[in-house]
């Protein structure tokens, strides 16, 4: 039962791969949501029989295992929930498309792998729909691949990931090593007593965190997932914000029996974090992309979630991925109607003025900028509070984790405003005329519009009901957070509450200034450059690395020069028979009545 | 001896003829004359033999006339799928 | 060696000659009819009557009309014109059935027969019970042979093969591909 909630997305895979394109619209779309939606019911329907585990044997030592328990049962849930949201907001967005059924080939794949990267209860399995994502993030990437430049972003995202999926694979290795079984479940077992072997274990913890940093692109291998936005918005919403990229979030999370006992792999996790979270967020100021504004924030909300899972508060990192998939999916849905009332215009210069003009996306946006701003009552609000008390709470935490953190909610404020008065307040900028999207369109963002207002209530602080920490805490590694007394808590709460809404207020009234002074200007450019990351790599890695592929190359030759000259003389052997066959029936005639007389010689000899 | 000997350079001439013809009906001509050459020697032989060698030679001429049968279908067709009967134009199958 | 005999063998050779020279298709075949006809002529001297007579009606009549038939169906009659890719072939193509004429010779060099076989005129009654004694089966199978033959001639030269009338369609995208 448990393999068929995989199983279920993948056969619309295959059915819409071989048979999509003599489906008419909009039945691939409508299929594929059902059976996500089927998933999903099947995947809860499981979840409240109290899990389920599936094995199945396949190669040795290292069976095919799923596991449902509590923290998956949690994923799953966001993925096929929020999944099915967009792919039926995909019906609508990626109506008359000539795509349309391989898109929903690709979303379905997407929804498979996804689903056995997060029941998977072994690190192998587990690769293999880490690897699942990857594919089918790349695909959808490059969906309109007749770019180039949509195609080379494909490219860049699965070429970054490969570094990271690297990491995970050493990881393993090591794991294997040091307590023969990959399986999940068997090394938390085996993590009960006092360690083996620390340092190493610690690099196995660094290397799987690095397959993390590639999949949820935090800092150093952050550049992929801006260039990502050039697949359609659904797939943006989906894959680079609701749920593929919180994929090292889960890892750390599952792994978390692992990173509790590493203290020091957990500081880097948090530091890693804090500064992913303050790069995303500074470089999101400068972006012109309504789309790429959106990335960043994805970029510096990820580090929030790796800043909680850091000092060791596990569920607050899963809490912040739960209320970020709603008000993330939303604002790129809300972007994704935007562009679609614009006709394909992405640039927010030439926005601006259409809070008149879109009666129900306006809302979508505001509620989701607000909630991503931290407007206390909202669902961002309650999840980044949760992170900002947990950097004080939790033993790996510290101070200045919090001021930092602190420091990026101002910002976080700041630009979800700059989005949210770009695009939708001040005068027209652009020349359209700018059309509400369809009810198809429309239904999924009040949905999600929903959650991103009430998504927070699941896990409320200290006194008020909490029903998220005791649903998880079961599968997550036990850390002992030393409890804030009620006043500093709340107190903590109203700070950050209040910094939100001086974030939301600078914001608000700063970006409808005409004219900016000149420290922002410049702050501005580098911000655009997103502080120049693409051309550091550039110097410092891709092109070394060209250069030194091309010496290689060039050695290479060199030392292949000997057998290629034996291969040219063994070809142009070759070629030289190959001319007797001339393809004239002459020639051949005449070599047969050749070979008949020698043959009658050599008898009469 | 001498029809023999006939037969013998009547068969190089179709040899001759099947290596130098580049049309595909000529070839066949030169291939009726070769196997004619062999008819010839095979009824010279049953001078010597026996009645046996223009039996033979009798199924020679009857499987010629298959050969012929088909052999003309195909030319026929070639010649409607491609306007040419030219042995050097078939050339699709070259290494 | 009589005169006549001498005179048959050498119109065959100049017949033979002419087959595979002639330039005009027409004149070739006409050329192996006569070629046909004085080996029919030999083949009554050799005491092989019928086979001399189905010579002619077989040979002559049928085969070599046939022949005519199809090379002015498809105007074939200017048969070698045209580039020819080969030019040197030639003479090769001369050393070759040189060759082959040598090594019948060498076969039959030294050979000694005795030519006096009765073979009662070659006439039907004479083969007749060797056609449908020893030889039958061999008789059956070419007459099995032969209807093969009809039938593979009536398939290839059909208008339209049956597959390609029963799925037009696939033809057409067939086409298309091959342009």
């Amino acid at each position: 039962m448990l393999l068929l909630t995989i199983l279920l997305p993948l056969l619309g895979f295959a059915l819409l791969g071989l048979f999509g394109k003599r489906l008419k619209e909009p039945l691939p779309g409508v299929l594929a949501s059902a059976l996500v939606l089927a998933s999903f019911l099947l995947g809860v329907g499981l979840l409240a029989q109290g899990g389920a585990r599936f094995q199945a044997e396949w190669l040795p030592g290292i069976p095919f295992s799923l596991l449902l328990d509590n923290l998956s049962g949690f994923m799953l849930m966001i993925v096929t929930g929020v999944g099915f949201l967009i792919h039926v907001y995909a019906i609508g967005y990626m109506h008359g498309d000539p795509g349309n059924s391989r898109f929903f080939a690709y979303f379905n794949l997407f929804i498979a792998m996804m689903l056995t990267l997060v029941l998977a209860d072994s690190y192998p399995v587990m690769f293999i729909g880490w690897e699942g994502v990857g594919l089918a993030s790349f695909l959808l990437i490059g969906f309109w691949y007749k770019n180039a430049q949509y195609a080379d972003s494909a490219r860049k995202a699965f070429i970054v990931n490969r570094i990271g999926d690297l990491g995970f694979m050493l990881g393993m290795a090591i794991l294997w090593a040091l307590y023969g079984t990959l399986s999940i479940t068997e090394l938390k077992d085996a993590l009960e007593g006092p360690l083996k072997n620390p340092s190493l274990l610690a690099l196995a913890g660094l290397l799987l965190f690095l397959g993390a940093v590639g999949k949820s692109a935090q800092v150093p291998l952050m550049v992929w997932l801006p260039d990502a936005m050039a697949g359609p918005t659904p797939v943006s919403a989906l894959i680079h914000a609701a749920t593929m990229v919180t994929a090292g979030v889960y890892l750390v999370a599952r792994s978390s029996f692992l990173y509790a006992n590493l203290p020091d792999v957990s500081y880097a996790i948090a530091v890693i974090g804090l500064l992913t979270a303050a790069y995303g967020a500074l470089s999101a100021f400068g972006q012109n992309d309504i789309k790429k504004i959106v990335a960043y924030s994805t970029i510096s909300q990820l580090g929030y979630m790796f800043l909680a899972a850091g000092v060791g508060a596990y569920w607050v990192a899963l809490f912040h991925v739960f209320t970020h998939a709603f008000f993330k999916a939303l604002l790129f849905l809300a972007s994704g109607s935007v562009i679609h009332a614009l006709g394909g215009e992405q640039d927010v210069r030439k926005m601006g003025g259409l809070w008149k003009h879109l009666p129900y996306t306006r809302w979508h946006g505001l509620i989701g900028a607000l909630a991503l701003g931290g407007l206390p009552l909202l669902s961002g609000f309650w999840s980044k509070d949760a992170i900002l008390t947990a950097t004080l709470a939790y033993p790996f935490g510290g101070l200045g984790f919090y001021l930092g953190a602190l420091l990026v909610a101002v910002l976080t404020a700041m630009y979800a405003m700059r989005w949210f008065v770009l695009v939708f307040l001040g005068e027209e900028r652009g020349h359209h005329h700018p059309h509400e999207a369809p009810a198809v369109m429309l239904w999924p963002n009040h949905l999600l519009a929903l959650g991103s207002l009430l998504a927070g209530y699941l896990a409320l602080p200290h006194p008020l009901p909490n029903v998220l920490e005791p649903f998880l805490k079961p599968a997550l590694a036990e850390v002992e957070a030393h409890h804030l007394s009620l006043g500093t808590e709340w107190g903590l709460i109203a700070l950050s509450g209040a910094v939100a809404l001086l974030g939301l207020w600078l914001g608000y009234t700063f970006f409808q200034r005409k004219a900016f002074p000149a420290w922002y200007l410049t702050f501005e450019a580098w911000s655009r450059e997103s502080f120049y990351a693409d051309r550091v790599y550039n110097a410092l890695l891709v092109n070394p690395l060209k250069a030194l592929a091309e010496a290689l190359l060039f050695g290479d030759m060199g030392l292949l020069g000997g057998y290629a000259g034996l291969g040219g003389l063994v070809r142009s052997l070759g070629q030289g028979v190959a001319r007797l066959q001339a393809g004239y029936l002459r020639v051949y005639a005449l070599l047969f009545v050749l070979g008949v007389l020698l043959v009658l010689g050599v008898m009469r000899w | 001896m001498s029809y023999l000997f006939t037969s013998a350079l009547l068969f190089a001439l179709g040899v001759y003829g099947v290596l130098t013809r580049r049309t595909a009906i000529l070839v066949f001509l030169s291939i009726e004359l070769m196997l004619n050459a062999a008819n010839l020697s095979l009824v010279g032989f049953a001078r010597a033999h026996g009645l046996e060698g223009q039996v033979a030679a009798l199924m020679v001429i009857a499987i010629a006339a298959a050969e012929v049968a088909v052999g003309l279908g195909l030319i026929v067709a070639i010649f409607r799928h491609r306007e040419s009967t030219a042995v050097d134009d078939l050339s699709e199958l070259r290494g | 060696m009589s005169p006549w005999e001498a005179l048959a063998l050498l119109l065959l050779l100049a017949t033979g000659v002419l087959v595979v020279t002639l330039r005009n298709a027409i004149h070739a075949a006409l050329a192996l009819i006569l070629n046909f006809l004085v080996l029919a002529g030999v083949y009554v001297g050799l005491d092989a009557r019928f086979l001399g007579f189905i010579q002619v009606i077989v040979y002559a009549g049928a085969i070599v009309v046939l022949f005519l038939f199809v090379i002015m169906l498809l105007f074939a009659a200017q048969g070698e014109v045209g580039f020819d890719p080969l030019v040197r072939s030639k003479p090769l193509a001369a050393l070759l059935a040189l060759g082959v004429a040598l090594a019948l010779f060498s076969g039959l060099w030294g050979l000694n027969l005795a030519f006096a076989k009765d073979l009662q005129g070659g006439l039907p009654q004479a083969l007749g019970p060797l056609l449908y004694g020893d030889w039958l089966f061999v008789l059956l199978a070419v007459g099995f042979l032969l209807m093969a033959a009809t039938v593979v001639a009536v398939a290839l030269v059909q208008p339209t093969r049956p597959l390609d009338a029963l799925r037009p369609e696939e033809r057409k995208e067939e086409k298309e591909v091959v342009r």
